[in-house]
């Protein structure tokens, strides 16, 4: 859709019809000064798209002049199908009408229809996206209320760049579907966790299903009770028939009257049956009393003659046990005798083992006297070595002493070298066959050997006289003299004289204390303790005569075990006999107790049968014989008796059941008449309240209601799938949805600013930030200027891809401009034109000389003449 | 002996509540067929006296439920009662088995018209001239043998008509002794067997009949119910005829679609055109159809449903095809286009559990509604 030209009649300052044309299909700029009414002529078009000819809305009362009037508005648009002439006239007698070439095409509703087919849809699809309403032209007014009003409309840009992002996206049916599926949701479910809602569909099928479960439930419960009763009822009916018939009545009756006759006889038999076991009993008593009385007699009788026999064996019994003990002690005192002996006899054998012991003991201890006294003697002697050694030790230089005269001799020897070597030397040549000899300090020299001369010499020449030789003083006089002073000092503290003594008296030393270790040695061999101890161990051993006789040690001892034997033999024996005396003597005891027990009973025997007084057996006999016979006849009498004698138990027993029987059946009729008469009751208020009727009803309504509440639950899971999957691919979608506005935006961003990008806020698909030379800054910190530029470039961005899917629309520019500075505003204007190429733009601008360099076709608002308005 | 004529009805099922049918907040079909069951009393005596016949037999479940209110049980009888020459002779069934409903029985026995018979004990009726009438009460509601054994000891006088009446189901033949044998007129040397709870009219053999319901409650057998006029002459096969009665049709049918087959129009197509206020129709859509045909599908339901006395689109075994000028409707690309596709994608997943695939299905049929919606 392209307009080629917009008329007004009637909106607002137009009180006359006033019309633009020559709209082309590029850039075109109507530029005129302020209260023109560039905006009026904005919002008539926006007012002939997107408001409904009979509306009366406080925008649509807006157009209309001061004077009064009808607002009308008519543009005339070009489409693939050619140019039509949308004219819309609102409030009084409102039309709307679409005509082509003065052929009405739709008029009212259908021409309304006709408008938003051409538009693709309502209101923001596509053209009300790419309009930009005057919003910023008072920005620069100084009032704070205009400020804001400039604000807000600032914020509606960008909020329409944001719509614009959304549609887009698809997000017009998107919303659409996301808001039905939220709108449906919500009537069952809240919050985030789906709950059902209270007044919910879904709430209501829970409660429904609740409700008739338990309403199920009780009715099933009284089904059941209903059942019962019936069942309890049938049983009592029937227990009561049973009980109530009359041939059972009398038949219970007749029952009990014959039971009660057997028993009244059987009662009276019994009595007369007892009488007789009374006699039977006394007889019985008499004949056992006879036979006690002849028992007794005869048993004491017999105890007597035992009594005697008993007592003769006693007494027997008892003289051989006193024989027997009397053996037994003659045996014991031969027994304790012959224990003595062998006493007496280990006490001689020990004595003579001792002395033997004794013998031998003495014996050691001589030769162990000799042994100790001959060690001791050694360890003497290497004592008395160890201590002559130890003085001689002491005696002489030590090897340390020794070689400090060694020192000194070597240094009176270096000395006297010395002394010699810077000396006179004289030196003797005697001529061949001389007879004198010279000699020095009385000593001849000897021929050809220097003798050093270091002081004073007499030469004395035989046969010449004596040659004095006085050699001067040295420069080390007196060395030699100091060395030989301190080596005859340290002899003199060693005592030696010369150090030849001193080197025998070392070796002395050293002889003494080789010796002296030696000794050591044997001493500490022989005595390791010391000698002391030796003296004590050989004055503990006694002195005994080592020739003194005595008996051998061994045979004491085999001697001695020999009488222990014998007397162990002797105790043994002694023991038995002491034991068999014991035994004896207690035997005797009894036998002479037991006699005197059987004395006893013989005694007692015979004064029982004196007791029993002159009645013989044979009397008690016949006595006995005639009390059986009356015991007999009384059995036999009572056995008759009792033979003919009815069952009483029984016949009691058949009384008490045909009497229980009977008060059963009265207690029974008793109790059953009330309880069928409850049941009764029970059952009809039961039946009659249609239990099973509702109970099925209810069933059958649970399982709609269960049905039911199936049914929203997955209606619920469906919403929520759907939600889901919207939410999902919404989501999904911006990144995807965002390349083209980005790629689209791009070249348009790079004329302001070369390397600049735009981010996007996913939450709400605005632009968020102006990126630039890597640094972003968010939009609402641009200034005024910059974010209308942004916002105007989105703006041609997204008319430029409508375009591209074939939605051409126009785009209406209204003062869209106003805080662009010079600079900046010539590469907007290059934006627009790049864009106008395949876009129709309408520019409306107040800034006449601004936007002299904008170009573009210009266009002129002009009073249409009556004639024109007449066409 | 003159030919014998009497009618043949079972399973009145008086007092059913119809709780199972939903109750439209607009409607009163529940009431409506209630009242229709009570009806078929006075259609029952309108089809003997139009047939000559003064005795109907009642072959079991004449009431629901073992206790049904006094209004039910009272209204039958009265109605039983309006013409006094028609004898109504009622067998207690499963439903009204002599122990659950012995109550009711009981004062039936106490209460009712003089024209009507409960047959509370299993003993041969003289119910006319040379008709013995043997009915087989039953007495539990499930008992677990054969109800017309007493049929075959059952006596009755030298050349009467020997009429059975009995209640229960019939065996195939696996003498499995719960049912009733199917050759029971032959072992009870029987001139017509009336036989009730089958719903569905069935002629089991030539003197062996179940006249099934005379007023329907369920969709299975998908005609009005009947009761059966008999017309019994000694040594002469019984002559039987229906006679309609149901006031309300239950018919359930076969919608086969297939993929861009005009769903709506076949639905419109397919509905009966007359008494569809009488008719409870049940629609097995089966097949393959698109979202779009399935939308058009629901919308004609939607339009035609109401017109019904009760109306069910049964699409469980109707496919959804996922064609791609379904999916381009929603969108052809960007954000609806993404969701639909993922909601087609699970719905026709191998790995996704049935539940799962069908609610991805029902949430893109919702999303491509929701985009008609918008676009409308």
């Amino acid at each position: 859709m392209r307009l080629r030209a917009i008329e007004v009649n009637n909106v607002r300052r137009f009180t006359a019809a006033a019309r633009v044309e020559g709209i082309t299909d590029g850039l075109n700029v109507l530029c005129e000064p302020n209260e023109f009414g560039k905006s009026t002529l904005f919002d008539a078009v926006q007012a002939l798209f997107f408001t409904p000819h009979g509306s009366r809305a406080r925008d649509i009362v807006a157009l209309r002049p001061h004077a009064g009037g009808a607002p009308e508005v008519s543009v005339e648009v070009e489409t693939d199908e050619g140019r039509f002439v949308l004219a819309k006239r609102w409030l009084s007698k409102p039309s709307a009408t679409v005509t082509q070439d003065g052929r009405l095409i739709a008029q009212a509703d259908a021409a309304e229809d006709w408008i938003g087919a051409l538009l693709g849809g309502g209101e923001g699809e596509p053209s009300g996206l790419v309009w930009v309403r005057q919003g910023m032209t008072q920005f620069a007014s100084a009032a704070k209320k205009d400020q804001d009003a400039a604000l807000v409309a600032r914020r509606d840009l960008m909020h329409a760049v944001g719509e614009e992002v959304e549609t887009m996206t698809g997000g017009r049916r998107m919303d659409h579907a996301l808001t039905r599926c939220r709108e449906e949701l919500g009537l069952y479910a809240t919050g985030k966790n789906r709950t059902p809602r209270k007044s919910g569909p879904w709430k209501a099928a829970l409660d429904r299903v609740e409700i008739l479960t338990a309403e199920r439930d009780d009715l099933a419960e009284t089904a059941r009770r209903l059942h019962e009763a019936l069942d309890a009822r049938r049983r009592a009916k029937r227990a009561l028939d049973e009980l109530e018939d009359p041939d059972e009545v009398a038949d219970r009756q007749e029952r009990l009257k014959g039971a009660t006759e057997a028993f009244d006889a059987a009662r009276r038999h019994a009595e007369a049956v007892e009488a007789e076991a009374r006699k039977v009993e006394a007889a019985r008593i008499s004949v056992s009393n006879v036979r006690g009385r002849l028992e007794t007699l005869r048993a004491a009788l017999a105890e007597r003659q035992e009594a005697t026999d008993e007592a003769s064996l006693a007494a027997e019994a008892s003289a051989a046990a006193a024989a027997e003990r009397d053996a037994a002690q003659d045996a014991l005192d031969v027994a304790e005798d012959a224990l003595e002996a062998a006493k007496r006899r280990v006490t001689e054998c020990e004595t003579a083992r001792r002395e033997a012991a004794r013998l031998q003991a003495a014996r050691d201890g001589a030769e162990r006297r000799k042994e100790l006294a001959a060690r001791i003697e050694r360890a003497e002697a290497a004592r008395r070595d160890m201590e002559s050694a130890a003085a001689a030790a002491k005696r002489g230089p030590d090897p340390e002493a020794l070689r400090e005269l060694e020192k000194l001799l070597s240094e009176v020897a270096t000395a006297k070298a010395t002394r010699d070597a810077a000396a006179t030397q004289v030196t003797m040549s005697y001529a061949a066959g001389r007879d004198g000899t010279v000699r020095m300090g009385g000593k001849p020299l000897d021929d050809g050997r220097a003798v050093p001369v270091t002081r004073h010499v007499s030469l004395e020449i035989e046969g010449v006289g004596q040659l004095d030789l006085r050699p001067a003083a040295g420069p080390d006089d007196g060395r030699v003299e100091r060395a030989e002073a301190a080596l005859r000092g340290a002899l003199d503290r060693i005592g030696a004289g010369t150090m030849a003594e001193a080197r025998e008296a070392s070796a002395a030393r050293t002889e003494a204390e080789r010796r002296h270790g030696e000794a050591k040695a044997v001493l500490a061999s022989l005595a390791v303790d010391g000698i002391e101890p030796l003296r004590a161990a050989l004055a503990a051993i006694p002195e005994v005569s080592e020739d003194s006789d005595g008996p051998d040690l061994p045979e004491a001892e085999a001697a001695l075990d020999d009488a222990g034997t014998a007397r162990v033999a002797a105790q043994a024996a002694r023991d038995a006999a002491a034991e068999r005396l014991s035994d004896s003597r207690t035997h005797a005891a009894r036998t002479e107790t037991a006699l005197g027990a059987t004395q006893d009973r013989r005694a007692r025997s015979e004064d029982s049968v004196e007791r029993l007084g002159d009645v013989t057996e044979a009397q008690l006999e016949e006595e006995f014989g005639k009390a059986r016979a009356a015991l007999e006849t009384a059995e036999a009498l009572h056995a008759e008796t009792a033979r003919e004698a009815p069952d009483l138990a029984g016949a009691e027993a058949a009384l008490a059941r045909a009497r229980s029987v009977d008060e059963k059946a009265r207690a029974d009729i008793a109790r059953l008449r009330p309880e069928l008469a409850t049941l009764e009751e029970r059952i009809s208020r039961g039946s009659g309240d249609a239990v099973e009727e509702r109970l099925a009803e209810t069933e059958a309504e649970l399982a709609l209601a269960e049905a039911d509440l199936a049914r929203i639950a997955h209606e619920v899971k469906v919403l929520e799938r759907l939600e889901a999957a919207l939410e999902a691919a919404k989501t999904g979608s911006r990144e995807l949805l965002f390349e083209p506005v980005v790629r689209e935006l791009k070249p348009l961003l790079h004329l302001l600013w070369p390397d600049a990008e735009l981010t996007w806020d996913d939450g709400d698909l605005l632009p968020s930030a102006l990126v630039r030379k890597g640094e972003a800054e968010p939009v609402e910190i641009l200034s005024g200027g910059t974010q209308e530029q942004v916002a105007l470039l989105v703006r041609l961005a997204f008319a430029r891809m409508l375009a591209a899917a074939g939605r051409h629309a126009p785009v209406i520019l209204d003062d869209a401009l106003v805080f662009t500075d010079d600079d900046r505003i010539e590469q907007m204007f290059t934006a627009l034109h790049r864009q106008a190429a395949d876009l129709q733009i309408i520019v409306l601008s107040c800034r006449q000389r601004a936007f002299r360099a904008l170009g573009g076709q210009t266009l002129r608002l002009a009073e249409v003449s009556a004639g024109d308005v007449a066409r | 002996m003159p030919i014998f004529r009497f009618i043949h009805a079972s399973d009145l099922h008086l007092g059913r509540r119809f709780a199972n049918i939903p109750e439209p907040p607009d409607g009163n079909v529940r009431g409506r067929l209630m009242e229709a069951r009570h009806g078929a009393i006075g259609r029952i005596a309108r089809a003997a006296r139009d047939h000559g016949a003064h005795h109907v037999l009642l072959a079991g479940d004449t009431f629901d439920t073992a206790t049904p209110s006094p209004a039910i049980w009272r209204q039958a009888l009265a109605a039983m009662g309006g013409d006094r020459d028609i004898h109504w002779w009622i067998l207690p069934g499963n439903h009204d088995n002599l122990r659950d409903a012995e109550p009711l029985w009981e004062r039936i026995r106490a209460e009712a018209p003089e024209n009507v018979h409960p047959l509370t004990s299993a003993e041969p009726v003289v119910i006319a001239e040379g008709a013995t009438l043997l009915p087989c009460p039953v007495a539990w509601r499930s008992s677990g043998t054969d109800p017309s054994a007493p049929l075959a000891t059952m006596p009755s006088a030298e050349g009467h008509l020997r009429i059975g009446l009995a209640h229960g189901g019939i065996t195939d033949f696996t003498e499995s002794g719960e049912s009733i044998p199917p050759d029971r007129d032959c072992t009870a040397r029987l001139d017509y067997l009336a036989l009730g709870d089958w719903h569905g009219r069935m002629e089991v053999s030539q003197r062996v009949h179940y006249s099934g319901t005379p007023e329907q409650d369920r969709f299975k057998h998908s005609r009005r119910g009947v009761c059966l006029a008999v017309a019994l002459e000694p040594g002469a096969a019984p002559q039987v005829a229906e006679v309609e009665t149901g006031q309300f049709l239950w018919a359930e049918m076969e919608l086969a679609l297939a993929p861009r087959q005009d769903a709506g129009a076949s639905l419109e197509a397919l509905l009966p055109v007359e008494d569809r206020r009488d008719t409870l129709l049940r629609v097995r859509a089966t097949g393959w159809t698109g979202l779009a045909e399935q939308a058009d599908l629901a919308a004609a339901a939607a339009r035609h449903g109401p017109e019904f006395a009760r109306f069910e689109l049964v699409t469980a075994e109707l496919g959804t095809r996922y064609e791609t000028t379904d999916i381009d409707e929603i969108d052809r690309a960007g954000a609806l286009r993404m969701a639909a596709e993922a909601l087609r994608e699970e719905a026709m997943s191998d790995t996704l559990s049935a539940s799962e695939r069908e609610i991805a299905g029902d949430a893109l049929a919702r999303l491509y509604g929701y985009v008609r919606e918008a676009a409308s």
